[in-house]
């Protein structure tokens, strides 16, 4: 379980988090969103131990960080942004390095390296030395040093990131994998499809507050703005944009196509039907009626101006 | 996936500072091992020792010959400087200008003839003390005012000369490896990102810098190590043996690579950037600790706070008797000669290690991965 009771972290006169309170329940996966300079990382580099907080408490399995590290992060793997690797050693060494310090046997850090190695498709370099590879490799590799003692707790900080697509998938297929064994995950990401896709739960932050933390599926609930996709049988002409425009709630029109709409929305999920009603009111024989991009996004983009 | 069982996870524990220490040793030492700084270390030491070693003899002054009819100048004399009145009877001394000589080789002419030593009733050699140098001297026991004397020898440099000539090298080169193997050390870690794999874990701060500075110093031994093994067997070739303290000079040049190594650390734990540390490291030993030293000469203040004068305990013990301060008058100007004591030199550089170590301890535990 992970647990920041009150945390703050000022640089100067500047607040990077503050006063935040966050629970990561035991095995859930929690993702960590925000705009570039709203707290995640600092969060994360206070949970793993690279800088200290001003104030308020860190707890790792209930072993706070700040004034414990060794023990609070005796069971955590963790990748913060994307590490770099001793050029010198090779996978092999550097997870034995790693496994050494962790505390694990020598048969254990056999059979595991053998595993992680093959789970994050770095089997066939196991024995190159790492200041050859790419960052993608490095990322990899990254993640798999996070999963060798088997921790209780893995925290991530973009594990996506510098990765290409296919590389990305498989991340992704790893994290799910690791939901599957109950593992307790926070991970940050800018990336909104990767957490809906990978996540529980989310909490999203800006300027070190927290703005909102709920279940994935609630959290589309609250989006007050949406944008609705909607398709007539036939030509929309202008005059019936206008007259969508004037409809009750609708902040924007846009046309996509001849055809097409995309209908800017402010209300409730509810209140959607009316929407639907008011459109074919007005003469358009509607074909289809759907959202347009990812609920979670709309929230983001929402809670983020909001706070700005 | 082959799950580890809840039993085996259980069972693993936190390991202790102690058990992580030389985990973080043996690789950090590994790092040493695969560098091109260890080799380009061992290099220049064989580099240097080579051009030591053949540079004088190539510009005629060779570590060792013969002696043929070389004329002894003799002086009339009843007593011999620190020689005890004993069942003889003194006439005269004759110097032999010459460090080392073989004395099984020594022949002594006198007038041309052979002047055997006749089981000491003729004369003969001793090590006389004059003031700091011990030099070979003939002594009569026989009138030989008149006479021309003359004797041939083998002769060959002493250890401590020999030694000295090649020591005077050692403490720069205990400054490269500090360089090279201190400088960065800590401040990579941030510069170079790797602090993002490691610091992550259940291990201390200052596990970790004990750790990389035991390796930094292992790695600085083996270049220490190697330079004195190889003065070693060059002295025993050249000059016939080793000196009485060689060891104890291997000992502060230990001393003074921990010390300085320290001092690496210390900078290494406050700099941001690697180039700035490694500079910074570099030219406090071979420009600024040096300058200070030598404005201690001309002022006519002794520092025996200074690093590197303390260091040059490593060369002076050599010298036997040990070295004292002197202070020679030009007239208008007055030249003072300083030599660290040795008992001072080492506490000099062990608390120059300590307070460096407990320092940079301190700062790294403090320094954030904030960039």
């Amino acid at each position: 379980m992970i647990e920041l009771q009150q945390l703050n972290k000022s640089f100067g006169p500047i607040k990077a988090v503050d006063d935040l309170t966050l629970k990561v329940e035991k095995s859930t996966t929690v993702g960590f969103l925000g705009p570039n300079g709203a707290g995640k990382t600092t969060t994360i580099k206070i949970l793993t131990n690279l800088i200290g907080a001003t104030s308020g408490r860190a707890l790792l399995n209930g072993v706070d960080v700040v004034s414990d590290p060794k023990m609070a992060l005796a069971h955590v793997g963790a990748v913060v942004e994307t590490p770099e690797f001793y050029p010198f050693l090779t996978p092999v060494e550097t997870l034995s390095y790693l496994g050494r310090i962790r505390g694990m046997s020598p048969q254990d850090i056999s059979s595991r390296t053998n595993e992680v190695l093959q789970q994050v498709k770095m089997e066939q370099w196991r024995s190159t030395r790492i200041g050859k590879f790419s960052k993608g490799m490095k990322q990899r590799l990254a993640i798999g040093q996070a999963l060798l003692h088997e921790p209780d707790i893995l925290i991530l900080d973009e594990p996506t990131s510098g990765l290409d697509p296919r590389g990305m998938v498989e991340v992704r297929g790893i994290i799910n994998d690791l939901k599957k064994e109950h593992y307790t995950i926070f991970m940050s990401s800018h990336l909104l499809g990767e957490v809906e896709e990978t996540c529980d739960k989310a909490a999203l932050i800006d300027h070190g507050k927290l703005l909102v933390y709920d279940d994935i599926d609630s959290l589309g609930k609250l989006t007050k703005v949406m944008k609705l996709e909607v398709v007539g049988s036939s030509a929309i002409n202008d005059s019936v944009v206008g007259r969508i425009s004037a409809l009750p709630s609708v902040v924007q029109v846009e046309r996509a196509s001849q055809q097409t709409l995309v209908v800017t929305y402010e209300g409730s999920v509810e209140s959607r039907g009316d929407l639907l009603k008011g459109v074919q009111a007005i003469g358009v024989n509607v074909i289809s009626f759907s959202p347009v991009g990812l609920p979670l996004e709309a929230l983001y983009m929402d809670l983020v101006k909001e706070s700005r | 996936m082959i799950m580890m069982t809840e039993e085996l996870k259980a069972q693993r524990n936190v390991p202790s500072d102690i058990s992580q220490l030389p985990v973080v040793w043996r690789y950090e030492l590994l790092k040493y091992l695969r560098s091109w700084r260890l080799y380009a270390s061992v290099i220049i030491v064989i580099a240097v020792m080579a051009l030591l070693y053949l540079l004088p003899p190539l510009l005629g002054e060779s570590y060792s010959g013969t002696d043929t009819g070389t004329e002894v100048l003799v002086t009339p004399t009843t007593t011999v400087p620190g020689m005890p009145d004993g069942p003889y009877t003194v006439y005269a001394v004759g110097v032999l200008n010459r460090s080392q000589i073989d004395v099984d080789s020594l022949v002594v002419y006198r007038d041309g003839a052979m002047y055997p030593f006749a089981d000491g009733s003729n004369w003969f050699l001793s090590e006389v003390q004059y003031g700091s140098a011990s030099v070979y001297t003939i002594v009569f026991l026989q009138n030989v005012t008149g006479s021309v004397i003359t004797a041939s020898y083998e002769w060959y440099i002493s250890p401590e000369s020999f030694e000295t000539l090649f020591l005077n090298f050692a403490s720069f080169l205990i400054i490269i490896c500090a360089t090279f193997f201190g400088a960065d050390a800590i401040v990579s870690e941030f510069q170079n990102r790797t602090g993002y794999l490691v610091f992550p874990n259940p291990i201390k701060r200052s596990v970790l810098f004990l750790g990389k500075f035991s390796a930094s110093v292992t790695a600085g031994f083996m270049v220490v190590t190697i330079f004195y093994a190889v003065l070693a067997v060059l002295s025993m070739i050249s000059a016939r043996g080793i000196d009485d303290d060689f060891l104890l000079s291997f000992g502060y040049a230990v001393e003074f690579l921990i010390a300085a190594m320290a001092v690496a650390y210390l900078i290494s734990s406050v700099l941001k950037g690697s180039t700035g540390a490694t500079v910074l490291t570099f030219f406090l030993f071979v420009m600024i600790l040096p300058i200070i030293d030598s404005v201690s000469a001309f002022s006519g203040a002794k520092i025996e706070a200074s690093l590197t004068f303390s260091a040059d305990a490593m060369i002076h013990i050599l010298a036997d008797p040990y070295p004292v301060d002197q202070v020679v008058d030009f007239g208008p100007m007055i030249l003072n000669s300083y030599y660290p004591d040795q008992v001072l030199a080492a506490v000099t550089m062990a608390a120059y290690a300590l307070a460096s170590l407990v320092l940079g301890m301190y700062l790294f535990n403090r320094k954030q991965l904030a960039g």
